[in-house]
């Protein structure tokens, strides 16, 4: 999945301004393939929205500073979506290779089971969090959404 | 998995360039830290942290692009990212197989002998894996990914 394109960066300007465009972008691209992602089958939409956590993990890891410490909670659950959902894809790759090994196809789906019901309990819980952007504060304490 | 080191001067009033410059230059340096014993199928950790530290390398790149002449920065992620890409074919290997080696224990007698064998197929792509790996961690092109990394760092834009 090709990660959405960040309109207006400035390489000049600060990068708190810069950081923050990339925040807002990256935070709605995971928020929007939550609800594709929630159909337990629907194992391309996990897929991409694994994909989608990792970016806003690793950039958070990056422009997290600029945030304060809201930002280490919304990293803190990216990483957590990004495993749960991680290990989701890592069963749906194995249980073709183990066609016939009807053990360890039934420990594979019931696994799956399992981890697909902690990430959407794990979504309900984060997504107020992502939901409020401006919950996301500058340095300064300033909203996001007023600088 | 190691953690990522601290980028010494990292200020959010600087430029978005000169930030660049920093988070890139550190990355990138993490990544040659941890390229002794990827090899080394004994210890899957190794892989593991290199892997990592490319993945991290790879999100600065794509964060910064804009910072960076564009036909130099893409001639560098494009190599970041085939390292990425052979580090990672091993690292799925060596995570299902150790999948694998601890579900054998505990299956089925009727199951075992499958497993064994999906385990024996597994070590002979992770063979293959390690092997179309060893290009990219040899130290010869590891130290033009170094240099060629340290010329898109100097060319940020001012």
């Amino acid at each position: 999945m090709k990660a959405r394109q960040v309109e207006g960066l400035d390489p000049a300007a600060p990068l708190y301004p810069n950081a923050e465009r990339i925040v807002r972008t990256r935070l709605d691209e995971l928020r929007t393939l939550a609800p594709a992602a929630l159909d337990p089958a629907a194992s391309t939409a996990q897929h991409d929205m694994r994909i989608a956590a990792k970016r806003l993990r690793y950039l958070l890891e990056i422009v997290g500073p600029c945030f304060g410490p809201e930002a280490k909670t919304v990293h803190d659950a990216a990483k957590q979506l990004q495993g749960v959902l991680g290990e989701i894809h890592d069963c749906d790759e194995m249980l073709p290779r183990v066609w016939g090994i009807e053990s360890l196809r039934e420990l594979l789906r019931t696994r799956r089971e399992l981890l697909f019901r902690q990430f959407s309990d794990h979504w309900q819980a984060v997504s107020p969090t992502l939901h409020t952007f401006s919950l996301l504060r500058g340095e300064s304490g300033g909203e996001l959404n007023d600088r | 998995m190691a953690r990522a080191r601290e980028v010494p001067g990292f200020d959010c009033e600087e430029s978005f360039s000169a930030s660049a410059e920093r988070v890139v230059a550190v990355r990138a340096a993490e990544v040659f830290e941890h390229s002794d014993g990827v090899l080394d199928m004994d210890d899957i950790e190794a892989l593991h942290d290199m892997r990592v530290a490319t993945r991290r390398l790879r999100a600065a790149l794509e964060v910064f692009a804009p910072a960076f002449p564009a036909k130099r920065h893409r001639k560098a992620l494009k190599r970041v990212k085939a390292l990425a890409d052979a580090l990672g074919e091993r690292r799925d290997r060596d995570v299902a197989i150790e999948f694998l080696a601890g579900f054998a224990d505990e299956a089925q007698q009727a199951d075992r002998a499958a497993i064994e064998a999906l385990i024996e197929r597994l070590r002979e792509e992770q063979r293959r894996a390690n092997e179309e790996l060893a290009p990219y961690v040899a130290a010869e092109r590891l130290k033009k990914l170094r240099r060629r990394l340290c010329k898109l760092v100097k060319a940020a834009k001012r």
